[in-house]
């Protein structure tokens, strides 16, 4: 009775709770590196380094539009390498997900699967 | 029959396998299995033997079998019909038996958490179920019913062992009377019901993940150095904590008019108006934790910001020189302005508005900075602060956009306290009854006065952790809380002292005075029934007012019942109505008590519990009799800051001569004094020494006849006793002879001035022999004095 009522949630509830689970582990990891955020600001200057602006003439202006480039330069490598180093843990994350997904309903399978190897002798070597 | 409950369903095998499974044992075991698997398997494979394939095939039923636990058999969900068994929670549903009875469901509810919460939270015992537990197995149906609607009552999801408890209860021919005999009623079963369901709720949604905008959150936002020196990030310290839970309603209301109000064009700042103790913190608490929720529904440009907390008394306390207060102030907000992403939130911000001690006027500059709206700012103060500020700059309180804070209502304040004893419980080790609440808001309603609702619950109920019986805090806790903390008296008389007291209150009273035996009868039934629970409690105690001739008794009375029942003469404050002939004098009688402490509402507000004894009345100008008609009448008083002063724990008492000579003539008629009571009564009013409705206010008029002679040789023995008191250190007992006392009484008696008279007498005679005779050894220590008619003789030529 364990094992019928186990594989009929595998293959029903269980799996849509994996989906889940999996939608929300991306989510959150998402969230933790963000990536939207980091998308949206990309070039904004970093700290507001350069809020304080500058005065009236020429040179103060040019000093303040330096620092802001400065400022949007250095938040944008820190971004970028943020952003590259979250993405590929996502596509990571989604890659292995998504295996699992596809993966999913042949995974009660493996015993028998065993089984048959031990069944056959198979050896890898 | 969706009533109907089938042991042999698949929800209910699945529950009870999940019972079983969902042990940590178990699931150690299942755990260490699967690894013990792919340990052999691993082996195999070294020694290159196939069986290594069955193995590691087979290692993946444990973990299949843990995730199967995890997500589902630790809570099934209920299932897709409205019947017992697709609705019972899986834990219920694991333990009934094959034919289960009500009897038996009474073994099971200490097994749920549900029926934990209900048995402590309301304190059922279990021995009281069973009694009222059908035996039979068609007993269960009903129950089953009724637990389905009150699931439908309580919008629950499913059937817990609580729901079932009350179903229980409900079944029971006779469970208003067994409810009335636990001082509750059905609607707070479901009240109970409810509250477990949104504790569980809150657990459930604990345990769900936290998104707040990750590692790069702030990276387009400023540094803030000094604002992190000088402020306290409240985003940051509710990212980590509790999530504050905002009733739906008026608070709710207010969180979305300050996302509104920050999220449009305009002047960015609100002040959030409201007294103390009527949630303005948690309110900012609130607002802070959905803008850093990454999943709030709110604009974008309010998303992530920081609310900054300044605190004007340690930012006051920093400047040591008056400029440099404005300059760290400007520096803050600039910096704030810089940042883009901080809220300024300055509570108790009238300190930065008004000059004095630790506080600051800067309005010169918060003003600009306000008027210019760059800055979102949020200010929190009372009422009266605003009004002050507004009265004082109106520039600034136009500048303001002003959302004020009601005190929460009854329903609000259980909603939150049942929200914050999750918090309470942790930090005081305690469990709080369910009836303890309801105790915390009626007490804190009556007796605390200085802070609001929902604050003063939650204060009494942190107070009343220190009196909580094996851990439990019940009602009795929270009375024995507000006694200690408020000094009143709120519990029903229990003990056997109490009541014996109650009910013996005229005999006790005429150990100290005599006679007046109707006065005191009548006084004594209005105490009785307020220990007794059986009074208006919108009102004092007892109000009496005392008519007679000066020395019968009336002040001594109530002295009397300020010993007994408020066990001390200290308990009674006494104003002599003589001083207050004019109407200016009204501002005595409620001046605030720093201004002067023996003003009647200062007393008051020292002593709640306390016999309030108004002598000389009819003396008092018309004008402080009228300020008197709202304490009679409804036992509050205003004082001159405009507080509530609760006299509905004291009994007030005003004594007045008026009329006593024609007392005395009637008394001298030899006609009865109960007969005369209307008559005086009214002949006080056609006579304009009191109005009707000053008379009508009180509960009492109690009229003290004129003492006889008989009932002066009774005051003599009541002075001689107090003697004896004096003289019991010394071991020495004095006594008069009969005819003594009745040469005493010849000599002191004076029909005007009834019992004062004879105090000096004897004091003149019986006091001044004993001391010579002490002074002189001829009384030694130990020894009985019996004085003597001839003695006293010699002492009064």
């Amino acid at each position: 009775m364990m094992a019928f009522a186990m594989l009929q949630w595998w293959y029903t509830r269980g799996w849509k709770i994996f989906i889940t689970k999996l939608i929300d582990k991306l989510r959150g990891a998402a969230d933790f590196f963000s990536i939207s955020l980091l998308i949206r600001t990309l070039f904004a200057p970093f700290k507001q380094i350069d809020a304080g602006g500058g005065g009236d003439s020429l040179g103060d202006r040019l000093h303040a539009f330096g620092d802001r480039l400065i400022s949007r330069l250095v938040g944008a490598v820190m971004r970028i390498g943020i952003l590259i180093f979250g993405l590929i843990l996502l596509i990571l994350e989604s890659v292995v997900g998504l295996a699992l997904i596809i993966i999913w309903p042949f995974l009660p399978l493996v015993p028998v699967a065993g089984i048959y190897l031990t069944c056959t002798g198979f050896s890898l070597w | 029959m969706v009533a109907e409950y089938h042991y042999h369903s698949v929800r209910a095998k699945e529950a009870r396998l999940a019972r079983a499974l969902t042990n940590r044992f178990v699931r150690v075991l299942i755990g260490l299995i699967g690894f013990g698997l792919i340990g052999l398997g691993a082996a195999f494979i070294i020694f290159k033997d196939p069986v290594a394939w069955v193995c590691l095939g087979c290692a993946i039923i444990p973990f299949m079998v843990l995730f199967w636990i995890k997500n589902e058999l630790t809570r099934i969900p209920i299932g897709k019909h409205e019947t017992i068994n697709d609705v019972l929670s899986g834990n219920s549903l694991s333990l009934l038996g094959a034919h289960p009875t009500p009897q038996s469901l009474v073994g099971m509810f200490r097994k749920t958490k549900s029926g934990v919460f209900m048995m402590t939270r309301f304190g059922i015992r279990e021995d009281v179920l069973a009694s009222i537990a059908g035996q039979l197995t068609q007993d269960i149906n009903p129950v089953f019913e009724k637990a389905l609607a009150i699931r439908k009552e309580t919008n629950s999801e499913q059937i817990n062992g609580g729901i079932l408890m009350v179903a229980l209860i409900e079944c029971y021919p006779e469970h208003e009377n067994l409810l009335k005999q636990m001082k509750m009623e059905v609607s707070d079963l479901h009240q109970g019901i409810i509250w477990y369901n949104y504790l569980y709720g809150l657990v459930a949604g604990a345990k769900a993940p936290r998104r707040s905008g990750g590692i790069a959150r702030d990276f387009s936002f400023g540094f803030i150095p000094t604002l992190q020196r000088y402020g306290k990030n409240i985003s940051k310290e509710r990212e980590v904590a509790a999530k504050t839970q905002i009733l739906q309603g008026a608070r709710q209301e207010i969180i979305n008019k300050m996302v509104e109000t920050f999220s449009k064009s305009g002047r960015q700042n609100i002040a959030l108006v409201g007294p103390y103790g009527s949630g303005r913190t948690t309110i900012v608490n609130a607002f802070a934790e959905i803008l850093l929720d990454a999943d709030s529904n709110i604009p974008s440009n309010l998303k992530f910001r920081q609310v900054f907390a300044l605190d004007a008394t340690a930012l006051i306390g920093s400047a040591k020189e008056r400029g440099d207060l404005e300059t760290l102030v400007v520096k803050l907000f600039n910096e704030a302005y810089a940042a883009k992403n901080i809220i300024i939130c300055l509570d108790n911000a009238h300190l930065f508005f008004e000059d004095g001690t630790g506080s600051a006027d800067i309005s010169n500059v918060l003003l600009p900075i306000l008027d210019a709206g760059k800055t979102r700012i949020i200010l929190e103060m009372d009422q009266q602060k605003f009004l002050e500020i507004s009265a004082k700059n109106g520039a600034l309180a136009n500048t303001l956009n002003k959302i004020t804070v009601e005190p929460a209502n009854e329903e609000e304040t259980l909603k939150i306290l049942q929200d914050q004893i999750p918090v309470l419980e942790y930090q005081h080790h305690v469990v709080y009854t369910y009836f303890s609440l309801l105790e915390a808001y009626k007490m804190s309603d009556r007796y605390i006065h200085d802070v609001e609702m929902p604050g003063k619950a939650k204060i009494l109920l942190e107070s009343a952790a220190s009196y909580a019986e094996n851990g439990l805090v019940t009602e009795k806790s929270v009375q024995m809380a507000i006694e200690k903390t408020e000094g009143v008296k709120v519990q029903v008389a229990s003990n056997e002292a109490d009541t014996s007291r109650l009910l013996n209150l005229e005999e006790l009273i005429h150990q100290r005075m005599i006679d007046q035996v109707e006065a005191v009868k009548t006084v004594s039934d209005a105490l009785r029934r307020a220990a007794a629970g059986v009074r208006n409690t919108n009102r004092p105690i007892g109000t009496f007012l005392f008519l007679g001739p000066t020395g019968v008794g009336k002040t001594e009375l109530a002295k009397a019942l300020s010993e007994v029942y408020f066990n001390g003469e200290s308990q009674i404050v006494r104003l002599d109505l003589n001083e207050f002939v004019s109407a200016s004098d009204v501002n005595r009688l409620i001046a605030d008590g720093a201004e002067d402490a023996l003003s009647l509402t200062a007393q008051v507000m020292k002593k709640p519990f306390s016999v309030v004894l108004l002598d000389e009345i009819e003396k008092a100008h018309p004008q402080v009799l009228t300020t008197l008609l709202q304490l009679l009448d409804e036992g509050i008083l205003r004082d001159a800051k405009n507080r509530e002063v609760s006299f509905r724990d004291c009994i007030v008492i005003a004594t007045s001569n008026a009329g006593a000579e024609l007392i005395r003539q009637y008394i001298t008629s030899g006609h009865n004094l109960a007969d005369f009571k209307d008559q005086f009564t009214d002949n006080l009013i056609s006579s304009g020494q009191f109005k009707p409705e000053f008379l009508n206010r009180f509960d009492e008029i109690c009229l003290f006849k004129p003492l006889s002679k008989e009932d002066l040789v009774q005051v003599i023995d009541l002075i001689l006793n107090s003697v004896n008191k004096e003289l019991a250190s010394r071991k020495i007992t004095v006594s008069l002879a009969e005819d003594a006392k009745a040469l005493l009484v010849e000599r002191g008696y004076d029909p005007r001035l009834g019992a004062r008279p004879m105090r000096r007498i004897v004091q003149k005679t019986v006091e001044n022999l004993v001391a010579r005779a002490v002074l002189s050894g001829e009384i030694a220590a130990g020894s009985a004095v019996n004085i003597t008619r001839e003695q006293i003789e010699e002492q009064l030529k």
